[in-house]
């Protein structure tokens, strides 16, 4: 427990999942898949999410105050528990590389063209090392802050969006077939909401761990309710124009015109994305680095910080090579790639803690 | 690199101490033996032949047969005072004594002390140390042939400033008051506007030669113990040769020396720092400083101002915005101005592109390079029309306004736009003097960040500030408070400022054992009848 | 531990000072701002022509230095602006020959105007659209129009009081939304429609007229004169003034404007209107609800100002804005395009049975039994509530 003496609260907490979930959603549209259903992919996917969060937290509760890798230890002994707990690492680690990739694809294409993304992911990942080593409390803390501006901006673009929405476009509902709506359901489940099992890293670090769960909870819900309002406005705007664009929200924000004063406040949008990223980056990486530090046995996480950066920047440049296959990647490979972590492991450990009644046995844990 | 520096640093500190002990000049903690002629001369020896040095022999006692030495510091010591009530009836009204004290060395320190000397506060000492430590700080020193005691009297007076107006924290309805250079009159200053038996002074002497007194002051009961307790450690491992202001502890004790926003807060108004007291922190008076030092001190106390309080609330909320607005402003204006030309034109109204691209055509600089050319002159001229003798001031202010102003656009070197967006944002880097240094820091940071990477530099500058802010601590009590870590009620006084009757508890983040600061519900209601009155009159 | 934080922060400054080299900036002074796109195809060799036409910020007011001459040099209009063609195979062709002879970068994120040339519509305008919304050069809200002739002809033509020709042509369009006589059409909309099943594309139509000048002389103006019906991405014909103005009652886009009918001139305040489809055995009919309420502005008749009179009013509104919406439908089942956007609505409302319609589209639309059912009021009838002259 000495690698991080922070205590977050259960609304910090909260905040800082909505700042998670946020994070790479911003742009790339959860449910995309769905056309203009994608608010009712994204409902379905949310309540899909809220059980996966459910699962985990389950075993958060089960056990306080540990982190995941802990868990696992005491679960599965130490060499089995302990290979879980890299697999988990991996996820993590992934995760923050493909979310570094979405961010440096958009800020490519949109803004900087020309600068190199090596740069553009060195800095990024910088930025975030800094605040991981400062450790979850400060995490937290800027996550008020900046998860506040980001629905206030978000709120403000969808007013001044008002003029251009044709609710229309929403209609008919259920417009595609079952299937391809749940598969997509299930897609926005995965991503962004099962995300949110990184958070078994920080959950122990909850000052009331009892309430642990009802603040994932409400941060997943918030953060779904949002999403859904996005994705609504989007289409409105958009019609059928919306699937068809890589980042629906930027573009909408682009047609934003009032008067042709209050106009081109698209970088709002830009700026959300850089900022909720910064999050969704930082949780995996300071997970990924805590797990780390936690399976070997460090003295403190902090050394390891920039050597896994610099992996995760590699892994980022190159595991996907252009931003279709990004899609791709997202919409058909990630749902199943990543069942096992966000689902099995939690559920299995749960299970077999349960069997083995640990957490009575565990006079230790308090 | 910061951090290697400050080790090297604190090494060298390490080893000059060292040093200084060594070297060390009165190392005897004796106490005063029974020869006056031994004592009078290690006093010399210590206090060396300065001619502000001033020792007296005299004789006194019925038949003046006792040796005895009043010793002083001329200019230190009230003059009158000295000749009335301590000369005087030691050497003319100890004669008129019948009894015969001569073979009772033990009591005639005793017996001065409480029958002949006509001054207030008298303290009877053994050590020859702190008689040399207080004769050095303005007491007079009184002793006797055959005693092992001196009589230490505080007779202090030397010239000081009168209690001015305050130059840098203007209020327009506040008090006119601010401290002065001496501790006395500082903490009477407080002592006025905090008549509570518990507010309490917590002296101690803090650097090798300069004895500076230092006082902390706050209110027991409210001010949590743990704080002073880490208030007096931090103050006690200061370990200098002087201490010449309160900046200088302020250096010392503060949290992240690394930081370019200060933790420890300071002003020169007595009714800010009473208030502060009051909402359960700290004070440190310096002696010889017209400032104290506040902890903790909270970022949000940055924006608030005595006017704040005596406005009436709305007003006061409306000015808060103001000045962060104002603060946010001169950080980022030219970062942004910078980063919307050269990386982000799409970004400007078609109308105003066109206006700023007009403006632009045939500037020989890059913008960046323009920006910040135009900061450093506004950074010169500031600095010149800070230190420049008064009479110059205003040649500095035309000089500038000309250079800047209007030479410089009409003979195309820069554009006018720039120069407003510089201009305002000077002016608006004036709103919020106490963190005007890290605004200035960061104004250029953010200029460069955004001339070189555009929004997204500014974008990540931005968080890295954010995250190292909400890193900060201020005396174990987080500096965003009571923003982030939230806390609803602390947000009373922060982005509004409730209404006084509303504000009935103190700050919450302080963590102060008496949370209650008044009693709730205590909304001004006119009483009915007197309405009615008015409207059938 | 504080130092290295103030490290990462350093670094945070330094690294992009060395390795940088901004890539990504651009000094305003070296930027050439389109502020219209003209696209033009020839009919016969399929060469494309870009039309750019920029903006000189030196001859614009306000230009560094020019405080001494007072802004005298804005009185010429010409000199804000410079035309300038490329010709190449595709759009992009065109566009990088374009780029390679000018002495600045082209800027297009200001861009006001797509001027699309009269045959390059006919021959399919996708090329145009396809290289446009694949780069983020493109903002959605640009205009979109149809030029008769060729769009060069109509970014030459100086007409107005702006002093950037596409900037005042695009405030001229965004105005004519006032009066409602012809549909407005950004790049985002026009796409829209194209990507549906079955709605058609539109777009106003720009002109050139000729008008006696000051000095005699006579002088080109560019007037929007009707709207350009598409299907898919080519151009097949055209809507007149009366045709345009009963699409967009149709459609929901009066906003105000004024209405002529025999004897009396009246001004929409407020128009609404809902197109309901029906199925019946397998047959479509569509009702168009106009729901109408005007202020008189003018009455040439002698008769009293009477509710009998304003129902007459009301009749005679109602009976125009029939016959304009009964000649767009007219025309547009005649072209077999669906401007109104029937096949949505159909889609809304029967998504069961939609796959099959979809598929027959083409032989249902000009057939489709349109009804058109217009509620009016007249609401003010101005300052004087008799007729000025005795009978």
């Amino acid at each position: 427990m000495s690698l991080e003496n922070g205590k977050i609260s259960s609304f910090q907490l909260s905040v800082l999942i909505i700042g998670f979930i946020f994070g790479a959603s911003v742009i790339i549209a959860p449910g995309q898949g769905a056309g203009h259903d994608a608010w009712m992919a994204i409902a379905l996917g949310l309540t899909e999410g809220l059980l996966i969060a459910w699962i985990f937290t389950a075993l958060a509760r089960h056990f306080k105050g540990k982190t995941l890798v802990e868990i696992n230890s005491l679960v599965y002994g130490k060499i089995l528990g302990n290979f879980i707990s890299v697999l988990f690492i991996w996820y993590l680690f992934h995760l923050g590389a493909l979310v570094l990739n979405n961010y440096s694809r958009f800020l490519e294409l949109e803004l900087y063209p020309a600068t190199p993304k090596t740069l553009t992911l060195i800095l990024i990942m910088l930025v975030c090392a800094s605040s991981v080593r400062r450790g979850i409390e400060v995490l937290a803390r800027c996550s008020l802050i900046l998860v506040t501006l980001t629905i206030l901006m978000a709120i403000f673009d969808t007013l001044l969006v008002v003029p251009h929405m044709d609710l229309h476009n929403l209609l008919p509902i259920l417009d595609i077939p079952i299937g391809k709506l749940l598969w997509t359901s299930h897609a926005t489940a995965i991503f962004p909401f099962g995300d949110a099992v990184a958070f078994l890293m920080v959950l122990a670090f909850v000052n009331k761990p009892e309430k642990g769960r009802s603040a994932v909870f409400k941060g997943v819900l918030i953060a779904g309710l949002v999403l859904i309002g996005v994705a609504v406005r989007n289409a409105a705007v958009l019609g059928q124009m919306n699937p068809i664009y890589t980042y629906p929200t930027y573009i909408t924000a682009q047609v934003i015109d009032v008067g042709d004063v209050l106009t081109r406040v698209e970088v709002l949008v830009a700026i959300n994305l850089i900022t909720m990223g910064f999050f969704k980056i930082s949780v995996a990486y300071y997970g990924a680095v805590l797990g780390l530090a936690q399976v070997f046995n460090l003295r403190s996480y902090r050394p390891i910080i920039l050597p896994i950066g610099i992996l995760m920047v590699i892994l980022a440049l190159t595991n996907v090579s252009n931003t279709a296959e990004m899609f791709d990647f997202a919409n058909n490979g990630y749902p199943i790639y990543t069942i096992p972590f966000q689902i099995a492991i939690p559920l299995i450990t749960l299970l077999v803690a349960k069997l083995r009644k640990l957490p009575q046995i565990g006079g230790e844990q308090a | 690199m910061p951090g290697f520096l400050f080790k090297k640093l604190h090494f060298k500190k390490i080893l000059n101490h060292e040093q200084k002990k060594s070297a060390g000049q009165y190392s005897s903690s004796v106490s005063l033996s029974q020869n006056l002629e031994e004592n009078l001369r290690v006093l010399r020896e210590a206090l060396g032949s300065s001619s502000d040095v001033i020792i007296r022999d005299m004789k006194i006692s019925s038949d003046s047969n006792i040796d005895a030495a009043v010793v002083y510091i001329d200019g230190l010591v009230d003059r009158a005072l000295l000749n009335h009530d301590i000369l005087r009836p030691l050497m003319f009204n100890l004669q008129l004594i019948k009894d015969n004290l001569s073979h009772n060395h033990k009591s005639l320190i005793d017996y001065i002390k409480s029958s002949v000397l006509t001054v207030g506060q008298i303290t009877v000492v053994q050590d020859i140390d702190r008689v040399i430590a207080r004769v050095l700080t303005g007491h007079t020193a009184i002793l006797a042939e055959g005693a092992t005691r001196a009589l230490l009297i505080d007779a202090k007076g030397w010239e000081t400033r009168r209690i001015e107006e305050p130059k840098n924290e203007l209020s327009i309805r506040g008090s006119k008051e601010s401290f002065t250079e001496t501790l006395r009159t500082n903490t009477a200053l407080l002592r006025r506007k905090i008549r509570d038996p518990r507010l309490t002074f917590e002296s101690l002497q803090i650097g090798e030669r300069s004895k500076t007194d230092v006082s902390i002051a706050y209110v027991q009961g409210i001010t949590p113990d743990n704080l002073i307790e880490e208030i007096k450690q931090r103050l006690q491992r200061i370990d200098n040769d002087i201490i010449l202001d309160v900046s200088y502890l302020e250096q010392f004790i503060e949290d992240s020396p690394s930081s370019l926003f200060p933790t420890v807060g300071s002003s020169e108004r007595p009714d800010v720092v009473a208030a502060r007291i009051l909402e359960s922190r700290a004070a440190i008076l310096v002696d010889g400083s017209p400032m104290a030092l506040t902890v903790p001190f909270l970022f949000i106390e940055g924006f608030q101002n005595p006017d704040d309080y005596y406005a009436r609330p709305f007003f006061a909320a409306l000015v808060r915005w103001v000045r962060l607005l104002g603060y946010l402003l001169s950080i980022y204006l030219p970062g942004i101005f910078v980063s919307l030309k050269t990386f982000h034109p799409e970004l400007f109204p078609t109308q105003l592109l066109v206006s700023v691209a007009a403006a632009r055509e045939g500037l020989p600089l890059p913008v960046v390079l323009e920006a910040l050319l135009m900061l450093l002159l506004f950074e010169i001229l500031r600095e010149a029309g800070l230190r420049m003798p008064r009479s110059l001031g205003q040649a500095v202010s035309i000089v500038g306004a000309l250079v800047i102003g209007q030479a410089a656009v009409s003979a195309g070197l820069v554009g006018a736009p720039m120069v407003i967006v510089i201009a305002t944002t000077a002016i608006a880097s004036f709103l919020v003097i106490l963190f005007a240094e890290p605004g200035a820091l960061y104004r250029f940071i953010m200029t460069l960040a955004g001339g070189l990477l555009g929004l997204f530099g500014i974008v990540l500058v931005s968080i890295e500030m954010l995250s190292h802010l909400a890193s900060l601590r201020s005396l174990g009590v987080a500096y965003l408070s009571p923003v982030t870590p939230l806390n609803i009620r602390g947000l009373r006084d922060t982005f509004i400022r409730a209404p006084l009757w509303a504000m009935d508890s103190r700050p919450a983040s302080l963590d102060s054992p008496n949370t209650r600061r008044q009693s709730s519900g205590q909304m001004p209601r006119p009483p009915k009848s007197s309405s009615q009155q008015g409207d059938t009159q | 531990m504080k130092g290295k934080q103030g490290f990462v922060l350093i670094l945070l400054i330094i690294i992009p000072v060395f390795i940088s080299g901004c890539w990504d900036s651009i000094e305003l002074n070296k930027l050439s701002i389109i502020s219209g796109l003209g696209w033009d195809v020839d009919a016969d060799t399929g060469q494309v022509t870009l039309t750019f036409q920029s903006i000189i910020p030196s001859e614009t007011k306000g230009a560094a230095g020019s405080s001494g001459d007072g802004g005298q040099k804005r009185g010429n209009p010409l000199h804000t602006i410079q035309l300038d063609s490329s010709t190449g195979s595709s759009a992009y062709d065109a566009l990088n020959r374009y780029s390679q002879h000018s002495s600045r970068r082209t800027f297009y994120q200001h861009t006001q105007l797509y001027i699309l040339g009269r045959s390059a519509a006919e021959q399919g305008i996708y090329p145009f659209l396809d290289s446009i919304a694949r780069n983020p050069i493109n903002r959605p809200n640009v205009l979109m129009v149809v030029s008769e002739k060729k769009a060069r002809d109509i970014l030459s033509i100086q007409d107005g009081m702006e002093s950037i020709q596409a900037m005042g042509m695009a405030a001229e369009i965004k105005l004519s939304a006032e009066y409602s006589q012809y549909p407005v059409v950004t790049y985002l909309e026009f796409a829209q429609r194209l990507l549906s099943e079955t709605t058609a594309p539109l777009a106003p139509m720009v002109g050139i007229i000729e008008q006696a000048g000051p000095e005699g002389d006579s002088v080109k103006k560019t007037r929007i004169n009707g709207t350009a019906v598409f299907k898919g991405d080519k151009m097949i014909g055209q809507l007149n003034e009366d045709e345009s103005r009963g699409l967009l009652w149709a459609i929901n886009k009066i906003k105000k404007g004024f209405l002529v009918i025999p004897g009396a001139n009246l001004e929409i305040v407020t128009a609404k209107s809902k197109i309901i489809p029906e199925l019946q055995d397998e047959k479509i009919k569509i009702t168009i609800a106009i729901d109408e309420e005007s202020n008189l502005l003018e009455y040439d008749g002698h008769r009293e100002i009477s509710s009998d009179l304003l129902q007459d009013l009301e009749k005679g509104q109602a009976r125009e804005i029939e016959r304009q919406v009964m000649a767009a439908v007219e025309k547009s089942q005649a072209l077999n395009a669906d401007v109104f956007g029937f096949g949505d609505t159909v889609h809304r409302k029967y998504k069961k049975e939609w796959p099959v319609l979809k598929a027959r589209w083409e032989d249902i639309y000009p057939y489709i039994e349109v009804v058109v059912k217009v509620k009016t009021h007249v609401n003010e009838i101005g300052e004087i509530n008799k007729a000025l002259m005795r009978d």
